[in-house]
């Protein structure tokens, strides 16, 4: 018998005798011209997360977080002596540490949180990752040039090729590789259904308390319905759109723990992301590489006119961003 | 309607009626659902649509994935799920989304990863299973996808123990899950199986009954009694012939183990037993004689006395 709930005991015990160490810090890539769809998903998640929990963090962000988190992914955050990366083991440490969301639940719940979570990781993650690396469009027009722009020159085509590489071959492994564009909204669509169900008109997904399934929810739902850049993430932003109970959570869970107007509205397309992208280009005008990408979208989301208020919100979220 | 389901799948041993995931997954639904299957085992991956069993075939239709087969057969008005709420569905596509996560992999790894069973049981049965030719080439090309999905599950790993590690350790938190999941209960919706059950009967059986060399995660599940409560249940239940025969043939070839280990360890056993009989007494006669404990008293000589008479006699008559 390997030694494995052994070792998970270990670093428990390890992490609970630490005392808190004020602030936590959470690492990730530039949100702006750098972070991925499902890379974004994943850190709204844990800051969702660690708001929900009360926690104080700080946002680091950095160009080569990927290859500072312990585990290849990202986010990660640094606590005291720890680096902790993705979602689920940040919230079993921080539950090791004695605030959890999900402690009130009783057994069968917590298995079937268990349960849902692994529905959101697999079905939206892996719909995420195949808009992100396997849809031609998106794939040259958006992700090669993002995921690249922090690498010179020779370097950022070469790390675009491992990392395709990378994702295709675990899509493949899943059976995800050889699904259409259509298949894989089908299956967001099954997958919403089933979370739309079990939110049966509550607030939160059970009872009363958020839990980290609901942080989690709420990452990928705002990252898929906030990033409209080309028609195949629109047609996964109108997929979930019709799901008017999650869009209201979503919405809710924004309000009250982001402190911003939610700016999710259904079968309009949002501006959020690329808006911000244009403001930051502007201010510095350092990234050429990116602007046939907002041109494009502009062109395909029929930009409309009223930029200003919207750069204002975007303004503020960076500046939030950064004080945390 | 004059229809007949066939069933192309995987044969069954150690008691189940298929030692694949997939089709027990099937044939677990139909026997809920109440479909008549013709059942084939024919092991034979090559003579399918994509190279993998179960392959269902009906008229003119050749369904080959679990999802289109369920699907097929609820359009005939065949389902396990009619009472269950649009809530409860949801619960089953997550946790099947969750076995196959966490499950799955696990799986993989205990058949074709670890090198124990692959070399002494899982490699063996497959060749023997497989028709000629193609028990060349299977066993090996099954390996191959088990490495490369736990190199792409794991890309950061290199060592395999490490990824072992992981993979167990995700297998034994979902197999706690289920188990308090479940509780005391029959089934996992009450007292009537659904489809989670047969899709959890369909993980858990193959692990819990093939006579694994290396049972790391077995021994896990094993711990988990109304699991393992569970599936004996359900293999009872529906599929009594099977589990019966097979529990026939175990109890026959462990009373022919024994006779044979004891035959084995004693090869000439009567034999030997009646020249040690014979040994014991021969010595103990000889010693008694030896020392004189026992006297054979000779009575040769009255014998003797006698005959000179008769030839005295018969001398005499000559004479």
């Amino acid at each position: 018998m390997p030694d494995v709930l052994l070792s998970d005991t270990i670093a428990m015990e390890l992490g609970a005798q630490e005392p808190w160490p004020q602030p936590i810090k959470l690492y990730q890539p530039y949100e702006v011209e750098q972070i991925l769809l499902p890379d974004n998903a994943n850190c709204l998640a844990v800051q969702a997360y660690l708001k929900m929990c009360g926690l104080e963090f700080q946002i680091e962000p950095r160009s080569n977080a990927e290859y500072m988190s312990p585990s290849g992914r990202v986010p990660f955050i640094q606590c005291g002596a720890f680096l902790v990366s993705e979602f689920d083991p940040i919230v079993s440490f921080i539950s090791s540490k004695g605030s959890s969301l999900s402690g009130e639940l009783g057994a069968t719940d917590k298995a079937d949180m268990r349960a849902y979570i692994s529905l959101v990781n697999n079905v939206l993650v892996n719909a995420e990752q195949y808009v992100c690396w396997v849809d031609q469009a998106t794939l040259i027009s958006v992700t090669k040039p993002r995921h690249g722009s922090v690498y010179p020159w020779p370097l950022n085509h070469l790390l675009n090729w491992q990392k395709q590489n990378q994702i295709t071959k675990k899509l493949n492994v899943l059976g995800w590789y050889n699904k259409s564009l259509d298949e894989v909204f089908g299956e967001v669509k099954n997958c919403c259904t089933a979370l739309a169900e079990r939110l049966e008109g509550k607030t939160y997904f059970f009872g009363d308390e958020p839990t980290e399934l609901d942080a989690l929810v709420y990452g990928h739902i705002h990252a898929l319905t906030t990033t409209p850049f080309l028609p195949s993430v629109c047609g996964m932003s109108a997929t979930i759109g019709r799901f008017q109970q999650l869009i209201e959570h979503c919405r809710l869970v924004n309000t009250l723990y982001f402190k911003k107007e939610s700016d999710i509205s259904v079968g309009q397309v949002y501006l959020h992301d690329t808006m911000s992208q244009d403001s930051f280009c502007n201010s510095t005008g350092s990234l050429e590489s990116l602007f046939p990408l907002t041109e494009d979208s502009f062109a395909m989301l029929k930009a409309n006119e009223k930029n200003d208020s919207l750069e204002e919100t975007c303004h503020l979220d960076l500046k939030e961003f950064v004080i945390g | 309607m004059n229809e007949s389901f066939q069933l192309d799948v995987w044969k069954g041993d150690w008691g189940l009626p298929s030692v694949d995931l997939k089709c027990l997954n099937i044939l677990v639904y139909a026997k809920f659902s109440g479909v008549p299957l013709k059942i084939n085992p024919t092991n034979n991956p090559f003579r399918t649509p994509n190279g993998a069993l179960p392959v269902l075939r009906c008229g003119s239709e050749t369904l080959d994935s679990v999802k289109d087969i369920t699907a097929f057969f609820r359009k005939k008005n065949y389902t396990a799920d009619f009472s269950l709420t649009p809530k409860q569905c949801a619960e089953v596509v997550a946790y099947d989304t969750m076995l196959k996560e966490k499950i799955y992999p696990a799986l993989q790894y205990v058949w074709w990863v670890d090198v124990k069973n692959y070399n002494e049981f899982i490699q063996p049965w497959y060749a023997k299973a497989l028709p000629f030719p193609l028990n060349f080439f299977y066993p090996g090309k099954f390996e191959r996808q088990a490495r490369n999905m736990m190199e792409s599950l794991y890309p950061t790993e290199g060592e395999i123990s490490a990824i072992e590690n992981a993979v167990y350790s995700e297998a034994q938190k979902c197999l706690t899950l289920l188990s308090t999941r479940l509780g005391e209960r029959e089934y996992f919706f009450g007292p009537h199986p659904t489809s989670l059950d047969a899709i959890i009967y369909s993980y858990l059986a193959p692990l819990l009954k093939a006579p694994l060399p290396n049972p790391a995660l077995q021994n896990h599940l094993k711990a988990c009694t109304n699991l393992v409560k569970f599936v004996t249940r359900i293999s009872q239940k529906y599929f009594p012939d099977i589990c019966q025969e097979y529990e026939r043939k175990k109890a026959e070839e462990s009373v022919r183990k024994m006779r044979r280990d004891s035959e084995n360890e004693f090869p000439h056993k009567k034999r030997n037993q009646f020249l040690a009989g014979v040994f014991a007494t021969v010595a103990m006669v000889g010693y008694a004689l030896s020392t004189g404990i026992v006297e054979v008293t000779r009575n040769d000589d009255r014998m003797l006395e006698g005959p000179p008479d008769y030839m005295l006699e018969d001398h005499t008559r000559d004479e």
